[in-house]
């Protein structure tokens, strides 16, 4: 191996990527626009849901419960229906989102200290809506009972409720401190597997790849000479996501520097694997492009980016074992949210080495016998 | 220190298999040294199959390769540093200018920098590109393109190289002085191996092979070839509707063959044959087909390969 011709190859790819000012700008704007899209468009609190209240008690009490509902600034009462009946029409036309019923004797039950329930509909067509508002409704109405037991001296002596369910009103923290450090994975995967399969099909369409294997460039050298430039444009993004992360969403980072960077160093094999073997089987920067996105659909879905592998059906669960993000992802927000150490990171981390090794390699092994053709 | 004499290539069964796809069927070759040599056939014939097993990019199934005295089998490294290539695709970076280009294929040879100085001014000049050094190749016309490719596939001077398909797309003014330079590095000692379906060319090559079907069908100079393989006449036929002619051609009592040749059509009879100029004309009048005119030709390097596929079917 000729350590010469490495630098000529890096120098070359650098030499194409300067002349790609779109490639560039994307490049640079996808971490930012992602920053922008997770952390304030998905991460973003519920607020102001459209509710209706069927008050049928129609007493002091279900006033009091619409006032809770009101007041807590996640629901906004925009009708008042005098029967259940007519809530089908608001729910399914989107006009509402929640919908709270206080049936007759509501205020008789609890004055008898008996179990009132309540009727609480939300809309299940948006999950993130659905989980957040019943959450919330749920928080506002174990409120309202403690409030009238306090009011009523029943129960006196429980002045910590209080305390504890504002911190479990504080969602807002929650979803953001999770997403970034997902996020620095996500796009190291989608810019290295994207980026660089795009690169290698594009010298195979040309014929510069065929030219290249003719003289004395040998295989190994290619490859270092297109991972490394890829690589590190991959790092710069990173470390743009983890920055604006950390200085502007102030996402709080209690861990080891370390434990980040080796995670996200095992994690970049399998990436880098990703991409190379995208390239293989790809005859254009068409089908590159669709081979991604056959990648990309269900890592997303099964890695626990967006959706938490928890609420995923048992028959699922096992399945976002076999997505490299998955291991990514635990242990870049153990990391960050936990400040979890290589000790109770130890299975992930040997998760990702695994695919590391076995990815990589398979494409390493892949791309010399058929890099040619 | 490597040979320097004995043929430039020599094959012996060489053969190349894609699953149950022959590509290259045991083929022999000898190519002599400081010769344009012409690879011709279809398109799928196995012509860049073979061409990537003798630049040692493709491992044969069987048989040897020997190139410029070297086992490129076995040691396709020891050949690389002498050998060129050009492909149809004109493989230059195109986002990179005209003098990056050349100074990464001169790096990757590893040239020193007096001779870089001294191949690149040659290039530049050869391929007319004086004063265009820092524009990007993707701006430059076809023929531009053609000869800087060529200039950058030669930066290194190679003993051999090889060209595959390297004028399809080109126009013929293009092709003309694209020729010229092939002739000018044979004339200095260059060993051409060329591919091409461009028939016309084949007569600018010492000598030819013909591939059909993974199999050398002919081989020799293009006067052998055509000495040894036709033992036909071929009438030169022009007419206003060529169409017309053709199909009754393809049915005619005494023609083997026809099909078109450029503007005319060719019409193959047999040696024997008592079928003259003016008697195929009187017939194709009497088709009602008028206007004809009708000359015997002597057989092109064309009229060879048309028949030789047409007697292997």
């Amino acid at each position: 191996m000729s350590a010469k011709r490495v630098r000529l190859l890096i120098w070359k790819e650098f030499t194409q990527l300067r002349r790609d000012p779109l490639l560039i700008r994307l490049l640079l704007l996808m971490p930012v626009l992602q920053l922008i899209m997770f952390g304030y468009v998905v991460a973003v609190d519920v607020r102001n849901l459209s509710t209706a209240v069927v008050d049928l008690d129609q007493t002091v009490a279900s006033r009091q419960l619409q006032a809770a509902f009101s007041g807590s600034g996640y629901f906004t009462i925009t009708r008042t229906p005098a029967s259940e009946a007519d809530l089908q029409p608001l729910l399914d036309s989107g006009t509402i989102k929640v919908a709270l019923v206080i049936p007759q004797g509501t205020q008789d039950r609890l004055g008898r200290g008996e179990t009132a329930p309540i009727g609480i509909i939300v809309d299940g067509s948006d999950s993130q809506i659905s989980a957040i508002g019943s959450g919330y409704a749920s928080q506002i109405i174990a409120q309202f009972n403690t409030d009238r037991r306090t009011s009523s001296g029943a129960q006196l002596d429980a002045p910590g409720i209080d305390a504890r369910v504002r911190v479990m009103f504080n969602p807002t923290l929650d979803p953001i401190n999770t997403m970034i450090p997902g996020l620095i994975a996500a796009i190291m995967m989608i810019s290295l597997m994207v980026i660089m399969s795009q690169a290698v099909v594009k010298e195979r369409e040309s014929g510069t790849l065929e030219q290249m294997f003719v003289t004395p460039i040998k295989a190994t050298e290619y490859l270092i000479g297109k991972l490394t430039p890829y690589a590190a444009l991959a790092t710069a993004q990173m470390a743009l996501v983890a920055l604006g992360g950390l200085y502007w969403f102030k996402v709080p980072f209690n861990g080891s520097f370390w434990v980040v960077l080796v995670g996200l160093l095992l994690f970049m094999f399998t990436c880098l694997g990703l991409g190379l073997l995208i390239s293989l089987v790809s005859r254009t920067r068409h089908q590159a492009q669709q081979a991604v996105m056959f990648l990309m659909i269900p890592t997303m879905v099964l890695s626990g980016f967006i959706f938490p592998i928890q609420s995923m059906p048992p028959a699922i669960q096992p399945l976002t074992n076999l997505i490299p993000l998955t291991f990514a992802l635990e242990v870049l927000r153990g990391a960050f949210v936990k400040g979890s150490g290589f000790e109770a990171l130890a299975v992930p981390m040997l998760a990702l080495a695994g695919f590391g090794v076995v990815i990589f390699g398979a494409s390493i092994i892949a791309t010399r016998r058929r890099i040619a053709e | 220190m490597q040979p320097t004499t004995g043929p430039a290539i020599s094959l012996r069964g060489l053969t190349k298999t894609f699953g149950d796809f022959t590509a290259v069927d045991g083929i022999d070759l000898d190519v002599p040294r400081g010769q344009i040599f012409g690879f011709l056939g279809p398109n799928g014939s196995g012509k860049t199959t073979t061409i990537r097993m003798l630049t040692g990019t493709l491992r044969p199934k069987s048989g040897t390769a020997e190139v410029l005295g070297v086992d490129v089998v076995r040691h396709p490294e020891r050949v690389k540093r002498r050998i060129g290539y050009m492909s149809q695709k004109f493989a230059l970076f195109e986002d990179m200018t005209v003098d990056e280009n050349l100074k990464f294929y001169a790096g990757v040879y590893d040239l020193d920098p007096a001779t870089f100085a001294a191949q690149r001014e040659y290039v530049l000049r050869m391929a007319d590109l004086v004063g265009r050094e820092d524009e990007l190749t993707s701006n430059l016309s076809v023929g531009w393109r053609q000869r800087l490719a060529l200039g950058a596939a030669t930066i290194h001077e190679p003993e051999l190289l090889f060209l595959d398909e390297p004028t399809s797309g080109v126009d013929p003014v293009a092709r003309r002085q694209f020729w010229d330079l092939l002739y000018d590095l044979a004339s200095r000692g260059v060993t051409l191996f060329v591919t091409t379906h461009y028939m016309d060319e084949a007569s600018h090559c010492n000598r030819l092979a013909f591939i059909y079907r993974g199999r050398i069908i002919a081989d020799g100079s293009p006067a052998e070839i055509r000495a040894d393989h036709m033992e036909q006449r071929i009438l030169d036929i022009t007419t206003p509707d060529a169409d017309a002619v053709l199909e009754w051609l393809e049915k005619a009592d005494g023609v083997d063959e026809a099909y078109l040749s450029g503007a005319s059509l060719h019409a193959v009879v047999p040696t024997g044959s008592p079928l003259t100029e003016a008697g195929l004309r009187e017939r194709l009048a009497a088709a009602g087909h008028v206007g004809v005119e009708v000359t015997e030709v002597d057989p092109t390097i064309e009229d060879v390969f048309v028949n030789l596929v047409a007697r292997q079917r």
